[in-house]
């Protein structure tokens, strides 16, 4: 039986937790900036349709109306990963805020609240989107709100549970006794062992809410022509898939590697969680 | 017994020649074991002796050829009733486990199967009910027959162990290993299984491999005793010889902080100085040079070994064991303890009228409802120190929690006037510190609101940190960075930063090993005394009580069942509790132990 020498080992599996979770920073970053990074606008064309990639016109060539894929592609990863940020942040502070305040108060508190909460996860999840539709018409923004609106309470769950385990650990009677107020006693004393819990799951979150939402762009769900959005490129590209592969391929590329480091990240931290 | 010995050698059931264990563990090597031999005889109870991280549970594994699986280094041999449980075949172990070996370990709910009746957990080793109720009634389990159709829950700590003891022994068993059996029992059923392992031995020729970390339980049914110390060991010889005229200086060490009805209360207790090594480091000289007090350069040539004594009949891993026996054990005395000046004008520091605390546990019929407090009456005076003595579950932590704030009470009431909210020690130090806050925040937490300056504030700490014996650089360490010992005095720190009027302890050292529980008892008697803390002292431990309180409460079932000051509770118990519990003290008149 042969191991990796120990230190090494260890080294490895650090190195692959930072560079996951700080590709994840950078994506956020790339795509704050990743407009200002396009050579082109991405909803004029620049020259003749469907021109191959390393060619005379753009980096990736052009779609079949002759705009620049590269321009295109860009902006339209820096939509989506900004909107699922956008989705999934809210989501997870309002569950989390939820099962904090349960998991801290106990008693009745927590029986009510964990009772909305199972109301939510009662919800039958097709017929609460049709209900939301039909209450305020189809449109991807309500699409939205109804996934808000279902998955909220899994964070609730999830971090009253944790929070509840912290709090009948020793410390949390020793920092009472040192005279910590609610307040501090839940942010220091408590919050920040539900962190990583928390963290991870956001993570692993964000690559599904991104493939979702290409999902539903694919289907016209998604903003509408000319916005470069990954989903209804390939959805639109597919006709020329056999004669023009990347006009579909490239953007689904873009989606997948946007989904695969999120879930990559998210592996790589709950693993190092566990081993500390 | 030493001429039984000499007429009739029935030979070792298990013998241990050099073996070397080292552990793989969060990329760091473990030296579990660094060379140990010994040798289990027919009919002895051997009892092994060490502080945590010693190697002695270690040592039980490999008895059993059950070491875990990362291991980096095997060395040595391991023999059992003729097979080789390191490195024989798989079926060949498993026999000798099946036929000749029994195990009982600390916690006889984990070893039990929860969901399976007591009779069918038998069955499956006896193969009859007649023979499985034969068991029980040898290991004094009353009411046998019936008891099979109990679920393990069912069962109290007691029983279930001894239900443990019954599996360990069925068929013909010829070594029982137990490894700490009575370490997670009240004091007084903690006399009756020693008593129920000796009588097996006794009657059944059963050898026993026993492991603990307290040479009181020790002395209270081994026929030899082999102390081990950093993966080693440091001494073996029949009990009369380890415990009565020790010659290593750990095994010394050890008997001088032992507490005993006779220890001098108005002295230290003689601690060890410094922590067990860690099994991290590579041990090149004597493991235990770095705390002996007659340390000199030849300690340092490798790794003593076993040597004959000149004087007794044990053998001893120390190069100087000669030198050192001219001088006798009792000879060092722990400094005199600045005499605790009374405040009899003042008002008591807590006064507790009529408490009453009750919790309803289980659910519709089997609800029960149990009073934790069932109207106590206490007071603590001003710098006074009161120990609470009782069994697991009389209400002592219950009160201690009620006066510091934690718990409201059902009915009663509690008066404080003290001027800083009542500070506990906990039980186990290192779980009362936040794992993710450095040790600066954490003893800096309570001076928060003292009008104090940022760099004030840290200046306190790090003198509070001193006054207990910690580096002001660890102000910058995390809990899960430093030892066990280290863990205890952050706690302590965490206390006394700003001095409380009443410091409580719930039964601060019942989790530390032997030396670092003086060292922790000496320490909390000289803070009270530099910073004028009164103290309500809980422990299960009379000795202890004995030691630190200058008057005794016994706590049975909610209740004060006697109190008075400390000589007189000692002198002339009144209460069946009470003399259960002196005679739970090695070393008290009514004990049966060696020493």
């Amino acid at each position: 039986m042969r191991v990796l020498p120990s230190a090494g080992r260890r080294r490895m599996t650090r190195r692959v937790t930072w560079l996951s979770v700080g590709s994840l920073g950078a994506i956020t970053v790339f795509a704050v900036i990743a407009p200002l990074l396009a050579p082109y606008d991405a909803t004029l064309p620049i020259g003749i349709p469907l021109a191959a990639p390393f060619g005379d016109t753009g980096l990736f060539g052009t779609d079949q109306v002759g705009r620049d894929i590269l321009s295109r592609v860009l902006e339209g990863m820096s939509a989506s990963w900004l909107a699922s940020a956008g989705l999934v942040l809210p989501i997870a502070s309002f569950g989390s805020l939820v099962g904090v305040v349960a998991g801290y108060l106990g008693g009745w508190a927590d029986r009510a609240l964990m009772a909305v909460v199972d109301f939510f996860l009662a919800l039958p999840a097709a017929i609460l989107a049709v209900v939301i539709a039909a209450v305020l018409g189809p449109s991807l923004r309500n699409a939205l709100i109804a996934i808000g609106v279902l998955s909220w309470p899994y964070y609730a769950r999830l971090v009253r549970a944790e929070i509840r385990a912290i709090a009948s650990r020793p410390h949390i009677e020793a920092a009472k006794l040192a005279g910590n107020g609610h307040l501090r006693l839940v942010l220091r004393h408590l919050l920040p062992g539900a962190w990583p819990v928390i963290l991870v799951t956001v993570t692993l979150d964000l690559g599904g809410v991104i493939t979702m939402l290409a999902g539903l762009s694919f289907l016209g769900l998604g903003r509408p022509e000319p916005a470069p959005e990954l989903g209804s490129m390939a959805a639109q590209g597919l006709p020329y898939l056999l004669t023009h592969w990347w006009i579909p391929v490239i953007p689904a590329v873009a989606v997948t590697c946007l989904a695969l480091i999120a879930n990559l990240a998210g592996d790589a931290l709950r693993s190092q969680m566990k081993a500390q | 017994m030493s001429t039984d010995e000499l007429t009739s050698d029935p030979g070792p059931i298990a013998s241990v020649r050099d073996l070397v264990v080292t552990f793989h563990r969060d990329g760091a090597d473990l030296y579990a074991l660094r060379g140990v031999s010994l040798d289990v005889r027919a009919g002895e109870v051997l009892a092994v002796v060490g502080e945590s991280g010693s190697g002695k549970s270690v040592l039980g594994s490999a008895l059993i050829g059950l070491l875990p699986s990362n291991l980096r280094e095997l060395g040595g041999e391991v023999i059992v009733d003729g097979a080789d449980m390191l490195r024989g075949p798989e079926r060949v172990r498993r026999r000798v486990r099946r036929l000749s070996l029994g195990a009982v370990f600390q916690d006889p709910m984990s070893s039990l199967n929860p969901t399976q009746r007591i009779g069918r957990q038998l069955f499956e080793v006896t193969g009859s009910d007649d023979e499985s109720v034969r068991l029980l009634d040898a290991v004094g389990v009353p009411d046998a027959r019936r008891r099979l159709r109990s679920y393990p829950h069912e069962l109290s700590g007691g029983l279930r162990q001894r239900v443990m003891i019954a599996l360990a022994t069925a068929g013909d068993v010829k070594l029982l290993i137990a490894d700490e059996p009575t370490t997670a029992l009240d004091v007084s059923v903690q006399a009756q299984i020693l008593e129920l392992f000796r009588e097996l031995c006794d009657r059944l020729g059963l050898a026993v491999f026993f492991v603990t970390h307290d040479l009181g339980v020790a002395s209270e049914l081994a026929d030899r005793i082999v102390v081990m110390y950093g993966g080693r060991v440091a001494e073996v010889g029949t009990s009369r010889d380890v415990l009565v005229n020790p010659s290593h200086p750990y095994t010394r060490a050890l008997q001088r902080a032992r507490l005993t009805l006779e220890t001098d209360r108005a002295r230290e207790v003689v601690a060890l100085p410094g922590e067990p090594p860690d099994p991290s480091t590579v041990i090149r000289g004597c493991p235990f040079g770095p705390r002996c007090g007659h340390h000199a350069p030849a300690c340092d040539d490798g790794l003593p070994d076993l040597r004959p004594s000149a004087t007794t009949g044990a053998r001893t891993a120390c190069v100087r064991a000669d030198e050192l026996s001219a001088i006798p054990t009792g000879s060092l005395q722990g400094d005199t303890l600045a005499p605790m000046p009374g405040l009899p004008g003042r008002a008591p520091v807590v006064e507790v009228r009529q408490a009453r605390k009750s919790y309803v546990l289980g659910r519709g019929r089997q609800a029960a409802t149990v009073h934790a407090l069932d109207g106590v009456d206490l007071s603590v005076g001003a710098n006074e120190s009161l120990s609470i003595v009782g069994l697991s579950g009389c209400g002592k932590s219950t009160l201690l929690r009620a006066i510091a704030g934690l718990l409201p009470l059902d009915s009663g009431t509690i008066a404080y006037n003290g001027e800083s909210r009542p500070q506990i020690v906990f039980q186990d130090a290192g779980a009362s510190l936040t794992p993710w806050l450095t040790l600066g925040e954490l003893i800096g937490e309570r001076l928060r609101g003292s009008g104090l300056s940022k760099r004030a504030r840290a200046e306190a700490v790090a003198e509070t940190m001193r006054r207990v014996g910690l580096s002001p650089k660890l102000a910058s360490a995390k809990p899960g960075q430093l030892s066990g010992g280290q863990r205890q005095r952050a706690a302590i720190a965490r206390a006394v930063v700003v001095p409380p009027s009443l410091l409580l302890c719930d039964e601060p050292t019942s989790a530390l090993d032997v030396s670092l529980a003086a060292t922790a008892l000496n320490m909390l008697a000289e803070l009270r005394r530099e910073l004028g803390m009164a103290m309500l002292f809980v422990t299960h431990d009379l000795a202890a009580a004995r030691l630190v309180g200058d008057r005794i409460v016994v706590m049975e079932n909610g209740r004060i069942v006697e109190s008075g000051p400390t000589d007189e509770v000692v002198a002339r118990p009144r209460h069946d509790l009470t003399r259960q519990l002196l005679a739970a003290v090695p070393g008290s008149p009514s004990h049966r132990g060696v020493a």
